[in-house]
């Protein structure tokens, strides 16, 4: 088998024209969907900037001496006010805002910019900014009365955007309404806690859930690079199989195939040893063209050994259904002694295979029989398990598409022994 | 040793090889004769097992070779027409992958393979690609890979094809002193008439699948022993001077040649003088006259009414 293995590799290694269709052509791909579809994928690293104008109409510190001076007149003692001060100074709603504000994952992406109202609407008109965030008149007395003392129906903050389709004005109201809601939820909280006798010292929004941001699962996204690195590799691995089986082709015309069936060794032999060649061949190309991407584009970023021994299996369990797909085609080949079979594979059957399995565009964006039919398909199936892994999902999310590969393998060796010539070639 | 019986091919209908017998002992150098499409490389795949026969067997030491190819595949070198190697390996790349097929290994492959190489004279090129070799060198070393076993029987199709005359010569006088000095048994088939007569102890001629005569080459040449081979040079082409030869009733076969005529006469006849005569009627100018022995091409030409290589 070694035998084999090594001449197949040495052959391939020698054979320019194939190393260029079997590593160099899978990799400029790479470089040039990854390139010319970036953004297509929702992980693909596109700054979102949100310039927004923030119109005060309110005063907080004269808010906050309203709210206690109040208080004084309702006949509170100076010591539940000092209590007030110190609290209202903290919850202020103004002041927690901006604490959102300088929150660093929010800090790059929003712009805060202080206008009057006029200069604030010239600006929207004039699509300077996406939003205006006015706090009216009275707002931090009216909040701190409804939220320190359940006093009222409180204040209302006013987003005003020119265009309520953009990204960026949808990804502002998200955060504010977040805000807005944490913000009473926590108001709520501490009222109910505080007739249990038990005070909240500090509030802290700093890590409420900001929304807007976009993900198409729940799981990590994908970029464009991963993407094409799986679904080109995954591609040009199947033509492994139609390269040896056209190099069988090639040995059984120059009776190459007779002489080692002359030496005595059983053919089913020279047969294992195409499929343990396509399977070491794919692997390596496998291994090569995921390296080599990640080197030079650095689609996997910030992963772990983890994920690395995954994409080994997939791509172990990948290259065995190439092995099989090879096998058959090997069989067909030196059966009807006809190379046909092998040009027709890597002619039409791998660009159906590849179309359906989501190597051209992501069948998401397809009929659903279409990923139906290619999840059926090794590449599509590997594709499959490599982007759900790389997504973080599970082991057991990923085992029914190795078990379909696998599966498929058994069923195309097995079809390669029945149909390959046994005793002596015809 | 080796000996087939009625042996039949027979592909869609076509009767390519029509009940061969054959045999061979052992160390006996036997050469196939016939044109191509004769059905001797069918003849030689049912022999090495590679061919199932329509009908009829081939025996080994009185085994069924169709029974079991087995039996004789450990004891067989073929060399094909091809240049069955990997063009793109090294000549020993080519050794070391084969002769690790026929299951050596070791020191005793790395010995046998200098050893091929040194009776093929290519161990100075070994580390060369097949694809750079010359024809002739081709022809060597897929001669060597055939012999990396040692087998008992050397089976050769049509070995020397498309080569050179020194690389021709090279691949005879190996066979010759292999077949002479280390008792290898050797099927020689060929449609050059002078390369069999130069290796082989006896030959088969074959046409249209069928052996047609068969025995040593003394033997077949006594099929012509009662007649002669007189060629007559001219300076050019007389189709007249021929017609009239042919309807002469002492001549038995007259043929155009390249230089003249060529005309078979039972021995010891007169018929010179005649000729001649003949001759000067046409007013042709002869050049040169010459009576020769037959040759095993006058025997092809005598039981087939064509040439070998026709």
């Amino acid at each position: 088998m070694h035998s084999f293995l090594k001449k197949d590799i040495l052959i391939l290694l020698r054979d320019r024209s194939e190393l260029l269709l079997l590593l160099l052509m899978p990799f400029i791909l790479i470089a040039i969907l990854g390139f010319a579809l970036r953004g297509l994928f929702s992980g693909d690293p596109e700054p979102l900037q949100i310039s927004v104008a923030i119109v005060q109409q309110d005063n907080e510190k004269a808010g906050i001496e309203k709210f206690l001076s109040d208080q004084r007149d309702q006949g509170f003692s100076e010591e539940v006010i000092a209590e007030l001060e110190s609290v209202a100074f903290k919850v202020s709603p103004y002041t927690l805002l901006n604490q959102v504000f300088k929150d660093e994952r929010l800090r790059e992406m929003i712009t805060i910019i202080d206008m009057n109202l006029e200069e604030a609407e010239l600006a929207l008109s004039s699509e300077e900014i996406a939003a205006i965030l006015t706090f009216p008149t009275e707002f931090t007395f009216l909040s701190l009365k409804n939220m320190l003392l359940n006093d009222g129906g409180g204040s209302e903050l006013q987003v005003t955007v020119n265009d309520y389709g953009s990204l960026q004005a949808k990804v502002f109201q998200s955060i504010i309404q977040e805000f807005v809601r944490a913000l009473n939820f926590e108001t709520a909280m501490t009222q109910a806690l505080s007739e249990e006798g038990i005070v909240i010292e500090e509030w802290d929004l700093r890590d409420i859930e900001l929304g807007g941001i976009e993900t198409v699962t729940s799981k990590d996204p994908i970029t464009s690079f991963e993407y094409y690195t799986f679904a080109i590799a995954v591609m040009f691995v199947l033509y492994v199989a139609s390269t040896l089986a056209s190099k069988a082709y090639v040995e059984k015309q120059q009776q190459v195939f007779n002489r080692i069936l002359l030496s005595g060794k059983h053919p089913i032999s020279y047969l294992s040893g195409k499929i343990i060649s396509a399977i070491i061949i794919a692997f390596c190309q496998l291994l090569i063209l995921f390296t080599s991407s990640s080197l030079l584009f650095r689609p996997f970023q910030d992963v772990d050994v983890m994920f690395w021994a995954g994409i080994l299996l997939i791509s172990a369990i990948l290259s065995i259904g190439v092995g099989g797909l090879t096998a058959v085609l090997t069989a067909l080949t030196v059966r009807f002694d006809n190379e046909t079979f092998s040009s027709v594979f890597s002619g039409g059957i791998v660009t159906i295979f590849a179309f359906t399995g989501g190597s051209f565009i992501p069948v998401a964006n397809m009929a659903e029989i279409v990923s139906v039919i290619g999840d059926w398909t090794p590449n599509g199936a590997a594709l499959s398990a490599y982007l759900q892994w790389k997504q973080g999902f599970t082991f057991d999310s990923i085992l029914p598409f190795m078990g379909r590969i696998i599966g498929l393998s058994i069923v195309l060796i097995a079809s390669s022994v029945w149909i390959f010539p046994r005793r002596r070639s015809f | 040793m080796l000996e087939t019986e009625e042996l039949q091919k027979v592909f869609k209908g076509k009767v390519a090889v029509d009940g061969i017998n054959l045999y061979m002992d052992r160390g006996e150098s036997i050469g196939l004769l016939g044109p191509n499409g004769a059905g001797k490389s069918t003849t030689i795949s049912m022999i090495s097992s590679l061919l199932k026969p329509t009908s009829g067997d081939v025996r080994l030491n009185g085994k069924s070779v169709v029974k079991n190819p087995e039996t004789i595949r450990s004891v067989l070198g073929v060399v094909p027409q091809e240049i069955a190697l990997y063009e793109e390996l090294t000549a020993y790349e080519n050794m070391k992958f084969f002769g690790r097929v026929y299951g050596l290994k070791g020191k005793s492959l790395e010995r046998r393979i200098q050893e091929v190489l040194e009776i093929v004279g290519l161990q100075e090129r070994q580390k060369d690609l097949v694809k750079t070799y010359s024809g002739g060198m081709q022809r060597r070393i897929n001669m060597a890979a055939a012999m990396l076993h040692e087998p008992e029987i050397l089976i050769m199709d049509e070995p020397t094809v498309g080569i050179d005359p020194q690389s021709r010569n090279y691949i005879l006088d190996t066979v010759r002193h292999l077949n002479e000095e280390s008792g290898l048994t050797v099927l020689y088939t060929s449609h050059y008439m002078e390369e069999v007569e130069r290796l082989c102890d006896r030959v088969y001629i074959m046409d249209h699948g069928r052996i047609i005569a068969s025995g040593t080459k003394d033997e077949l040449k006594s099929i012509l022993s009662g007649e002669e081979t007189i060629f007559i040079d001219l300076n050019r082409s007389y189709p007249e001077l021929l017609s009239d030869l042919k309807k002469h009733e002492g001549i038995l076969q007259a043929t155009e040649t390249e230089k003249g005529l060529k005309l078979i006469v039972p021995k010891g006849s007169r018929h010179l003088s005649s000729i001649f005569q003949a001759a000067e009627r046409y007013q042709a100018q002869i050049l040169n006259v010459n009576v020769q022995i037959p040759t095993l091409e006058d025997v092809f030409l005598h039981l087939t009414g064509r040439k070998l290589r026709d």
